[in-house]
């Protein structure tokens, strides 16, 4: 039996004992109280009577008169008259009048009074005995009057007890809930935190419980730290902090060769000129200096944009990656806004040169790198903070303008998504969930996420199409009957009309909702927690599953994220590419996967190139992997 | 109060006898059942009260009364009746209520009246009452009357109480006072006019708790009485 309802029952049980309890005390000792006056009113009554009567002459007329006097002028039910042999002399009898009582009344009080007697005396001798019994029906009625008035007293008391005990036991409840929501999310390996209640029995596991979230997250926020100490180690320049060269490469690599939006973009490069000689005049320090106020300043740019990267391509030149936005002006405009201070600042002899070249999905990382380097070289030569647009991306474009992309992105999406398929299998082979990103036939073409994101992010057909995508994500579910995963992109989670149409749609099909994995890139949850947060309390319930992904350089926050109950992480390629030769790696992700377990989530490893990589995956602790290396049906070789 | 004369319609012995009927009724009130219970002695209690209140005074003339009891149990009736009138009328000196208790109408106990040796008309007759019914004369024979009674010849008048031993119910009484030392029936005692009689019957019936509980018992003379009695120990509870 729940608590609530023991609450409940002891408080009425409570009510009805103090409530009937004082009702029959109430019955009781009225009733022994009329009981008593009436005995005591047919005893004076009797004696008076008789006594009156052995002072009158004992002729039948005048005792006659006496009884009637009496009787008609009082309130008797019996008056009596026997002589000593216990004949009747005279008497006097009216019905008992109980109107308006119940019967049952009646029986359940019964009134036992005797009659009262006296003797009449007629000179030295005894004459006659007298007995008088009062009327009392008078006595249910009044009985009867003041029992209902109690009851009516009950049950107003009784109605302002509930109320009252309604209250006290929401008072109860509603805390009691909140701590068994929170119980049962540390259960889930989701430490939540929640308000400290009143009741102080409920207070003690509140805080313990909020104790043992404050000490998970502390753990996690220190263990995440020291991962991220060690993967800033390995993947970013001592100096300024930018992305080294490697990392920045096989980054690139990874977005060229991507299906979503990361697949287009604007990539530029940023030259320190004449670094040797700033070294000299400056010192060391102030050079450091200098290129680490670069450094910011580029990424700056990119977490303006987004989910861009900056990296130091080598000593003197950096790079900056924008994927999905392919507007080379307005990154001209913002280089020039955030560079020129850095100038303004320094020596005149500091130059900033830069190239600007968007690219797309299937460019060759090496060609479009030549291709900037050239733009450099000229840029340079023109002046010291000259910078270049590589025109020749616009060709390239589909549509010539934003009409007909319009357009035909929504008759695309009319026609319906297409979803392409990878697999994501676990150490034994099986399959976790599909991988699908979408494609948009357009242009009478196929076409991967690369082409179109930039187009669909710049004309605001987010929700459109990641609506479409979850449509065709559950029909492929019903089709197949095999787990989908799905990108959903930034805007759609801001906007609250998109997770409620979400949320009814995976209510009204919940077989299938069980099975939709749906991801975001981990850089843009973290940049809108809030609407994540939302995002994951209004869908978690209904049984889909919700995670992160390319999850590297912001593993830190997990320790943040703790409490979302978040299903699995894909750790990013650049983390994954050669960990069978990179011990810090494999350090990196084991610790990655042991914080993932201990929130009760899945780690999951992308870019998975070979068997060997996998294997080593699994042995690292990592609950799945997916990547150009995995096919299904290949468990003989995993 | 026999020597106290009055017409006055206030007069205390007037007033006495009203108020005798107000606790009358009360008394009437308690008997619930008819009586079955016999007056029963618990000696040694008696004797206990009776030290405690009256020394060793007060224990010869208690003794001298279980005394009378042992010597009549089993006697005849006739001889039961004249002992004990005569035993109270001798051993107990007629004074005032005023004079003894300090107070008017205080109805005394026999273990009172005989630790004092001083009493007046009804504590005489409550006296031979209990001690007649000691000696198993039934109840319902035994009835308490008010009389009036003339003194001498003239026609001064006053009220009295005297006991009364009806043979049957219907029988004319055997008069027992204290102004007259011999046992009359009442067709001779032209001095007394009747007015009304009463006995414990009923009274001591229920438990004995019970009727000690009830309030109404405080508002009784008669009742009050026959409380004490109990206390004092000449009717054991049940």
């Amino acid at each position: 039996m729940s608590l609530i309802k023991q609450l409940w029952l002891i408080i009425v049980g409570l009510l009805l004992l103090a409530f009937g309890g004082s009702l029959f005390i109430g019955v009781t000792s009225s009733r022994a109280y009329i009981e008593q006056e009436v005995r005591i009113k047919n005893a004076d009554n009797a004696n008076a009577l008789a006594l009156t009567m052995s002072q009158m002459p004992k002729d039948a007329v005048t005792l006659a008169l006496l009884v009637s006097a009496q009787f008609d002028t009082g309130y008797y039910r019996r008056i009596e008259l026997r002589d000593l042999d216990g004949a009747v002399i005279e008497q006097r009898q009216a019905d008992a009048a109980i109107e308006d009582v119940p019967a049952w009344f009646t029986e359940l009080i019964d009134f036992d009074v005797p009659a009262g007697t006296a003797v009449v005396q007629d000179g030295w001798q005894q004459f006659a005995t007298l007995s008088v019994e009062s009327q009392h029906s008078y006595a249910y009625r009044s009985l009867w009057q003041s029992t209902l008035e109690l009851a009516g007293w009950f049950l107003l008391a009784g109605g302002l007890s509930l109320l009252l005990g309604w209250w006290l036991v929401r008072s109860i409840r509603q805390p009691l809930h909140r701590v068994v929501e929170q119980a049962r999310n540390i259960g889930m390996r989701r430490f939540t935190t929640s308000q400290v209640p009143r009741t102080h029995e409920l207070r003690e596991v509140v805080v313990a419980m909020n104790q043992l979230a404050d000490t998970v997250g502390e753990m996690l926020g220190t263990e995440s730290q020291k991962l991220d100490v060690l993967r800033r180690r390995l993947q970013h320049d001592a100096v300024t902090g930018a992305l080294n060269r490697e990392a920045f490469l096989s980054q690139l690599q990874i977005h060229l060769e991507s299906h979503d939006f990361r697949a287009s973009g604007t990539l530029v490069l940023v030259r320190v000129s004449r670094l040797t000689q700033i070294n000299e005049q400056l010192g060391h320090a102030a050079t450091d200096a200098l290129l680490k106020a670069l450094t910011e300043s580029l990424e700056q740019v990119a977490q303006v944009h987004g989910s861009g990267l900056a990296g130091r391509l080598n000593g003197s030149d950096f790079a900056l990656l924008l994927p999905g936005l392919d507007d080379a002006e307005y990154v001209h405009q913002e280089l020039v806004k955030r560079l020129k201070p850095l100038i303004r600042d320094k020596d005149a002899m500091i130059g900033l040169p830069a190239a600007i070249s968007r690219y797309c999905q299937g460019d060759r990382r090496s060609s479009l790198l030549a291709g900037l380097d050239g733009a450099l070289s000229s840029a340079e030569g023109r002046g010291q903070h000259s910078i270049t647009i590589i025109e020749e991306g616009k060709q390239r474009s589909l549509f010539p303008n934003h009409a007909q992309w319009r357009s035909a992105l929504q008759q695309a999406m009319q026609e319906g998504v297409y979803l392409a398929h990878f697999p994501v299998l676990d150490r034994d082979g099986k399959l976790l969930h599909y991988e699908c990103p979408s494609r948009l036939r357009l242009g009478q073409q196929w076409q991967a996420g690369g082409v179109f994101m930039p187009w669909v992010r710049r004309l605001g057909l987010e929700t459109e199409l990641d609506l479409a995508v979850v449509e065709a994500a559950l029909q492929d579910i019903d089709q197949r009957d095999q787990a989908v995963g799905i990108n959903l992109s930034a805007a759609t989670i801001r906007d609250a009309r998109f997770v409620l149409e979400l949320r009814s749609r995976l209510h009204a099909r919940p077989s299938a909702a069980a099975r939709l994995w749906m991801e975001l890139p981990e850089t843009l949850a973290i940049q809108d927690l809030p609407s994540f947060r939302t995002l994951c309390r209004e869908l978690l319930p209904l049984g889909c599953k919700l995670g992160l992904e390319h999850v590297g350089a912001e593993f830190t926050h997990i320790a943040d994220l703790q409490d979302l109950g978040l299903t699995y992480l894909k750790i990013d390629s650049s983390l994954v590419g050669g960990v069978t030769d990179s011990h810090e790696q494999q350090t990196i992700l084991r610790g990655m996967a042991t914080l993932c377990h201990s929130l009760g989530i899945l780690a999951i490893a992308e870019g998975v190139t070979s068997h060997a990589e996998a294997m080593t995956l699994f042995e690292l602790g990592l609950d799945g992997v997916t990547g150009p290396g995995i096919r299904q049906h290949d468990k003989s070789s995993l | 109060m026999a020597d106290r004369s009055t017409h006055a319609p206030a007069s205390p012995g007037r007033r006495r006898f009203l108020t005798m009927m107000g606790s009358l009724a009360s008394a009437g009130v308690l008997g619930l059942r008819p009586d079955r219970a016999e007056a029963r002695l618990d000696a040694t209690r008696l004797r206990r009260s009776m030290a405690d209140a009256y020394g060793q005074p007060g224990l010869d003339v208690l003794d001298e009364w279980f005394a009378l009891l042992d010597r009549l149990a089993g006697a005849d009736l006739d001889r039961q009746l004249r002992e004990v009138n005569s035993f109270f009328n001798r051993r107990v000196r007629w004074l005032d209520d005023s004079l003894i208790w300090d107070r008017e109408d205080y109805w005394a106990t026999p273990l009172e009246t005989l630790g004092r040796g001083e009493g007046d008309c009804e504590d005489y007759s409550i006296a031979k009452y209990i001690t007649l019914q000691q000696l198993g004369i039934p109840t319902d024979r035994l009835r308490m009357i008010y009389v009036r009674a003339r003194i001498g010849r003239s026609q001064i008048t006053q009220a009295h109480m005297v006991l009364g031993y009806y043979e049957t119910p219907d029988a004319e009484p055997l008069i027992l006072d204290n102004l007259v030392p011999s046992i009359t029936p009442a067709r001779d005692r032209t001095d007394l006019d009747p007015l009304f009689s009463f006995n414990s019957g009923g009274l001591w019936a229920g438990s004995s708790s019970r009727s000690r509980a009830n309030p109404v018992a405080r508002l009784s003379r008669w009742r009050r009485v026959l409380d004490r009695m109990r206390r004092q120990g000449f009717i054991q509870g049940r």
